[in-house]
C-alpha cells in the first residue's frame, strides 16, 4: 500500500475517533424551540415554552371503561388511592373529596389574603350591616343550606366571592362522588405527571406505573374483569409517537436494507464490497454529528434523525464507484475517471442544502450544516479511502442486466425528449390551475397523531371540561412580584369584559398567589379585633341574629391580619400546578400565560388589552399564531429552495463551462419536480412542509443522474456500466424511499412519497433529456454504434 | 326440615310480590315492613304526570333568633323536573331538572348552575322529595329508610339517610299527604334545624 493511502487511512480513523469522542459529548435536544424562527415573537416563545415544559404537557387523561357505573365508580376510587401513593404524580382528580380537599382548604384558611372583596369599606359598620343583610336573605333562601355552616367564619362572604370566577366553569359530571362521562360509559380521571411531557421516558414510567396500577384495581374490585383503561394527552401522544416512529423506522429501514443489500448482493457478488459500500454514509454521518454538535453547542432530535436521510445519496457514491468498475479494471482508476461528475454531483448537493444554513430556524439551519459537512465527508472518504480497501480483482459482475431497460431509453431518447417536455408542461398547467391553492393549512395532518387518538382526547377533555384553550394574554417580567402585580392589573382589565360578556373567564397566578403588596393591603384594610368587634356589634342592629354566632369571625380576622404573607410553597399540589402553568421563571424572566375561557368577542378582548396601555402585554390566537407559523415555514422553505436552485445553476455554469449542458442537466431535474408535485396534488391533494424537503432531496439526488447522463455518449461496456450504477443507485433510492411512504407517520410518508416518485421520474427524465447527442462529444467517434441517433 | 308443597309455593307467591317492583339488587327492608302500602302509595303518584301547588315554608336556623317564613308556588313535570318559586319575601327560583340545579337569587338576581350530586346539603332533601312526587321507589330505597303510616286518605312518609354523606346534613324527612297529592313538607337538618312546608295543590292538573 503506497504511502499516501496509508496516510489517507491514517488521517480517515483519527477523524473517526475524533468525531466519535466529541459526540460522546453532545447534548441532545428535543426542543421544538430550536424550529421556532429566531424571530419569533415573545408569544410565540412563550406558548412553546408552555407547551414544551407547561402544566397542561404533564397532563394525562384516563378513562375507565367496560363495566357497570357502579363498577366504574369503585374502580375510578381504587385507582386514584393507588396513583395518589406514587410520586411520579403531583395531582390525581377523579371528583372524590380529595380531589379538591386541597384547594378547598386553601381559599378558606386564606380567604382574607387572597379575595378582592377585602377592602376597607367592606369593613366599615355600613359595610358590615350590607354584607349580614345579604346572609339573612341567603339563610332564608333555598341556598342557605349552602353557607349556613360557614357563615359563623364568613359574614362577609369572601369564600363566594374567591370562587364565583369558578362558577362558569363547566364540571364533569358526578356519580357515587366520582367523575363520569354523561353517558355513565366511562369514569374519568386527571392525573399531572410530575415529568414534564418532552420528558418522554419519564411519560412512558409513568404510564406503565398507571397500567400496573390499574391492572391491580382491576383485581381488587368485584365485577371488574372486562374493564380497560384509555389514556390521552401530550404525554401520552408523545409515548405513541415515538413507539410508533421507532417501530416504522426501524421497520422500514430494516426492509429497505434487505431489499438494498440483496440488489448489491446481486450486482456486486461480494458481502465485503457491500460493507465497504456503508463507509462513506457513516463515516458522513458521525463528521455531520460532530460538526453540528461543535457549531451550535448542541444537536436536535430531528437532525439526528432526519440528516441520515438528507445525506442518503452518499449511499450512491460507493456504489457509482464499485459498479463502473469493469473487470480487469482497478477501483483506483475508476475513481480518477469518473470523479470530476461525482465531485460536480456532490458540489451540487452541498450548494442546495447550504440554502438551508442561512434559515431563520436554528433547526434547518442544524440539518443544512449537517448534510453539507456529511457529504464532504462521504465524498472524501469515497475518493480517499475506499479505492485502497477494494480487493484488487473486483468487479461487480452482475451489475451489467441493470442497464438494459434504461439503455432502451437512450436509445429512443430522440422522441422520449419531446413527451418529457409535454409531461412537464402537463404537470406545470395542473399545479397553475391549483393558483397557489396547494399548500396543506390543516396542521393536525402534521401531527404525528391517528385520528382515533385525537378523537378520543377531544371526548376525555370534553366530558372533563378541560377547555380547549384558544387565546391568552401573555407578558413577562425580569421580577416576581412585578409579574403578580402586572397579573393583577390585567384581572382588573378583563373583569370588565367578563361581566360584558366577551369571555367567560379566565385564570390569572394573582387569584391563587396575590403579590405581597396585595396582601399586605388586604390585611391593612382588615380592622384590629376590637374595633371589628365595635362596628360588628353596631352592624348587627335590627337583624335577628344570635349574638354569640360571629365569635369564629372575629378570631379568624384577627389571626388573618398578622399572618405571614403567602407565598409559593403555601399551596396544595393541585394549585400549585396549576400556580406553575400560570407564572413560571425561564431565562431569568417571569412568563405570565393568562388562559381566556369562552371567548365570544376576541377583537374587543385584543382591543381592550391594547387599550390598557400596559407595555408587552400579548393578545394571543393561539390558531393565529400556529397558521402565522406554519406560514413562515412554508415561505422560508419556498424561498430557501428557491436560492438553492439558482446557485445549483451558477455551480453548474462554473463547472459545466456551457449553458446548454447546465441546461441538460437542469431540465430533467425540473421536470421530475414539477410532475412529483402534481402527481401529489392530483386529485385535491395537498402539499405539506415535509414535502418541500423531499424536492429538495429529488435535486440533489437526481443531479447525480443528470451529470452521469450527461457525459454519457454511447454504449461501451464503460458506458453501460456507469448507466448500470445509475439504475443500481435508483433502484436503491426507490425502494428505501419507497418503503418509508407506507408508514402512518406524516413525515415519514411525506418525504418518502415525493422522494421515491422524484428520483423514479429523475432516472428516466435524465436518461431521456441528459444524454448528450454524438457530434457533441469529442470522443464519440470511439464508439459510433447507432449513427443514425447523431444529429 | 323441607317445607311442604303449598307452604313452599306461598312463600315463593311472595317473594314474587315482594321482588316485582323493585330492583332486585336493592333490599327493601322498609317495603318488607309494609309492602302494601307503600307499593299502592307509589302507584299513585306515579300517575302524576304533573302538578302545581302553593306553599308556605316556615324556617329555624340555629344561627337566627326568628324563624324565617316564605311563601311562593310549586310545580312538579314527570319524571324529574322540579321547581318552587319563592315570591315573598324576596324573589327566587329553584329548578332541579335531571341532574342539574339552577339556582336564580340573591341580591343581584345571580344564576347558578351546579350538579345535584355536588352538594349533599341540598341534593339529599330535594332528591327525596322529587321521588316521592315520582312514585320512584328504586331511588328512595337506594338513598333512604321509608317508614309509611297512615292510611290512603292521609298518610306520612318518613325518609331517612341511609348514606353517611346525607346524614351528616340530613336527618329526616316527612312528607304527609292524602292520595296522591301533597299537603306538607317538614325537614330536619342534623344540626336541628327544621324547616315546616305546608302545601295546597291546585286542582285539575293533568293525573
Amino acid at each position: 500500500m503506497p504511502a499516501r493511502r496509508r496516510l489517507a487511512l491514517g488521517v480517515w480513523l483519527l477523524v473517526i475517533a475524533l468525531c466519535v469522542a466529541v459526540i460522546a459529548r453532545t447534548r441532545l435536544q428535543t426542543d421544538m424551540t430550536a424550529f421556532l424562527p429566531r424571530s419569533a415573537s415573545m408569544a410565540q416563545q412563550v406558548l412553546t415554552e408552555q407547551v414544551r415544559n407547561g402544566v397542561a404537557s404533564r397532563l394525562i387523561l384516563l378513562g375507565i371503561e367496560g363495566a357497570k357505573p357502579a363498577t366504574l365508580a369503585a374502580l375510578s376510587k381504587s385507582l386514584a388511592a393507588r396513583l395518589r401513593h406514587d410520586t411520579a404524580f403531583a395531582d390525581v382528580a377523579n371528583g372524590d373529596d380529595a380531589s379538591l380537599a386541597g384547594a378547598r382548604e386553601f381559599f378558606w384558611r386564606n380567604r382574607y389574603l387572597l379575595s378582592p372583596g377585602v377592602a376597607a369599606d367592606r369593613f366599615t359598620v355600613a359595610g358590615l350591616h350590607a354584607a349580614l343583610e345579604g346572609d339573612l336573605g341567603l339563610l332564608g333562601s333555598d341556598m342557605g343550606a349552602l353557607i349556613k355552616d360557614s357563615l359563623p367564619h364568613d359574614p362577609t362572604g369572601e369564600l363566594l366571592t374567591l370562587l364565583r370566577p369558578l362558577a362558569g366553569m363547566k364540571r364533569p359530571h358526578n356519580r357515587d362522588g366520582v367523575w363520569l362521562s354523561p353517558d355513565e360509559n366511562r369514569a374519568l380521571l386527571l392525573v399531572h405527571a410530575r415529568a414534564a411531557g418532552f420528558d418522554i421516558d419519564a411519560q412512558q414510567a409513568a404510564l406503565a406505573l398507571i397500567d400496573a396500577d390499574f391492572q391491580a384495581s382491576r383485581q381488587a374490585v368485584a365485577g371488574a374483569a372486562p374493564a380497560r383503561l384509555v389514556e390521552s394527552g401530550p404525554g401520552v401522544f408523545a409515548v405513541q409517537t415515538r413507539a410508533t416512529m421507532k417501530r416504522d423506522a426501524s421497520r422500514f429501514s430494516l426492509l429497505a436494507t434487505a431489499v438494498a443489500a440483496g440488489l448489491l448482493v446481486y450486482a456486486y457478488r461480494s458481502a465485503r464490497v457491500l460493507l465497504l459500500g456503508l463507509l462513506p454514509v457513516a463515516t458522513g454521518a458521525l463528521a455531520a454529528l460532530a460538526a453540528v454538535s461543535l457549531g451550535f453547542g448542541f444537536v436536535h432530535g430531528i437532525t439526528l434523525g432526519f440528516g441520515v436521510t438528507l445525506i442518503g445519496e452518499s449511499v450512491d457514491y460507493a456504489i457509482y464507484l464499485f459498479t463502473q468498475t469493469a473487470r480487469g479494471d482497478s477501483a483506483a482508476a475508476t475513481l480518477a475517471r469518473i470523479w470530476p461528475t461525482l465531485r460536480l454531483g456532490a458540489l451540487t448537493s452541498i450548494v442546495g442544502f447550504s440554502a438551508m444554513l442561512f434559515s431563520g430556524f436554528v433547526g434547518f439551519a442544524q440539518l443544512g450544516l449537517f448534510s453539507i459537512i456529511g457529504l464532504i465527508a462521504a465524498a472524501a472518504v469515497t475518493r480517499f479511502v475506499l479505492p485502497s480497501l477494494v480487493p484488487a480483482e473486483f468487479f461487480a459482475a452482475g451489475a451489467g442486466a441493470l442497464a438494459v431497460p434504461l439503455l432502451g431509453v437512450i436509445r429512443h431518447r430522440r422522441w422520449l425528449r419531446p413527451a418529457v417536455a409535454v409531461l412537464a408542461m402537463a404537470g406545470a398547467m395542473a399545479l397553475a390551475a391549483h393558483r397557489g391553492n396547494f399548500w396543506d393549512e390543516d396542521l393536525t395532518k402534521l401531527s404525528p397523531i391517528p385520528a382515533a387518538e385525537q378523537t378520543l382526547d377531544r371526548q376525555l377533555r370534553h366530558d372533563l371540561g378541560v377547555p380547549d384553550l384558544r387565546y391568552f394574554v401573555v407578558f413577562r417580567n425580569a421580577d416576581e412580584q412585578q409579574a403578580l402585580a402586572e397579573s393583577e392589573a390585567v384581572s382588573a382589565i378583563l373583569e370588565p369584559l367578563v361581566a360584558r360578556h366577551a369571555l367567560g373567564g379566565f385564570d390569572v397566578p394573582s387569584r391563587l398567589l396575590p403579590s405581597d403588596q396585595t396582601q399586605r393591603q388586604r390585611q391593612a384594610a382588615l380592622p384590629d379585633a376590637d374595633t371589628l368587634r365595635a362596628r360588628f356589634d353596631q352592624a348587627l342592629a335590627g337583624l335577628p341574629f344570635r349574638p354569640d354566632t360571629f365569635a369564629p369571625f372575629f378570631a379568624d380576622v384577627a389571626a388573618a391580619k398578622h399572618a405571614p404573607l403567602l407565598t409559593r410553597a403555601d399551596l396544595p399540589p393541585a394549585l400549585r400546578l396549576q400556580l406553575d402553568s400560570l407564572l413560571f421563571k425561564r431565562n431569568n424572566a417571569w412568563n405570565v400565560v393568562v388562559p381566556l375561557r369562552d371567548v365570544t368577542d376576541p377583537g374587543r378582548v385584543d382591543a381592550a388589552v391594547i387599550a390598557s396601555g400596559q407595555p408587552d402585554v400579548a393578545f394571543v390566537d393561539l390558531d393565529r399564531e400556529s397558521d402565522r407559523l406554519l406560514h413562515t415555514y412554508q415561505h422560508e422553505a419556498t424561498m430557501l429552495a428557491s436560492i438553492g436552485s439558482i446557485a445549483i445553476v451558477i455551480l453548474l455554469l462554473f463547472g459545466l463551462r456551457s449553458p446548454r449542458r447546465v441546461a441538460a442537466v437542469v431540465a430533467p431535474l425540473a421536470a421530475a419536480v414539477i410532475v412529483t408535485a402534481a402527481l401529489l396534488t392530483l386529485g385535491g391533494g395537498k402539499l405539506s412542509i415535509f414535502m418541500v424537503v423531499g424536492f429538495l432531496l429529488i435535486v440533489a439526488v437526481g443531479s447525480n443522474y443528470c451529470l452521469f447522463f450527461e457525459r454519457q455518449y454511447g454504449e461501451s461496456e464503460t458506458q453501460s456500466r456507469s448507466v448500470a450504477s445509475i439504475v443500481l443507485a435508483n433502484l436503491c433510492t426507490v425502494s428505501a424511499y419507497g418503503l418509508m411512504s407506507l408508514s402512518g407517520i406524516p413525515v415519514l410518508h411525506d418525504i418518502g412519497m415525493t422522494v421515491a416518485i422524484g428520483t423514479f421520474l429523475s432516472l428516466f427524465f435524465a436518461a431521456a433529456v441528459s444524454t448528450r447527442g454524438l457530434a457533441n462529444h469529442p470522443a464519440a467517434a470511439e464508439s459510433i454504434r447507432h449513427p443514425a441517433e447523431s444529429p | 326440615m323441607r317445607p311442604s308443597r303449598p307452604a313452599a309455593r306461598l312463600a315463593a307467591a311472595l317473594w314474587t310480590a315482594l321482588a316485582v317492583p323493585t330492583v332486585a339488587a336493592a333490599q327493601p327492608a322498609a317495603a318488607a315492613a309494609s309492602p302494601w302500602d307503600l307499593m299502592q302509595l307509589m302507584h299513585a303518584l306515579q300517575q302524576v304526570k304533573s302538578a302545581s301547588g302553593r306553599f308556605t315554608e316556615r324556617k329555624t336556623v340555629h344561627l337566627l333568633n326568628a324563624p324565617l317564613v316564605s311563601s311562593g308556588t310549586l310545580s312538579y313535570v314527570a319524571p324529574d323536573r322540579m321547581q318552587k318559586v319563592t315570591l315573598s319575601p324576596v324573589p327566587e327560583r329553584f329548578v332541579l331538572d335531571g341532574d342539574q340545579i339552577t339556582m336564580v337569587g340573591g341580591p343581584d338576581q345571580q344564576t347558578h348552575t351546579f350538579a345535584l350530586t355536588d352538594y349533599p346539603q341540598i341534593g339529599g332533601l330535594v332528591e327525596g322529595i322529587r321521588a316521592t312526587l315520582a312514585g320512584d321507589l328504586t331511588t328512595l330505597d337506594r338513598y333512604y329508610d321509608l317508614r309509611l303510616t297512615g292510611d290512603a286518605a292521609s298518610w306520612e312518609l318518613l325518609l331517612q339517610p341511609k348514606d353517611s354523606k346525607l346524614t351528616r346534613f340530613v336527618k329526616s324527612i316527612r312528607i304527609t299527604g292524602s292520595q296522591n297529592q301533597l299537603r306538607a313538607i317538614d325537614t330536619e337538618e342534623s344540626d336541628g334545624d327544621r324547616s315546616e312546608m305546608s302545601i295546597v295543590e291546585d286542582a285539575g292538573d293533568a293525573r
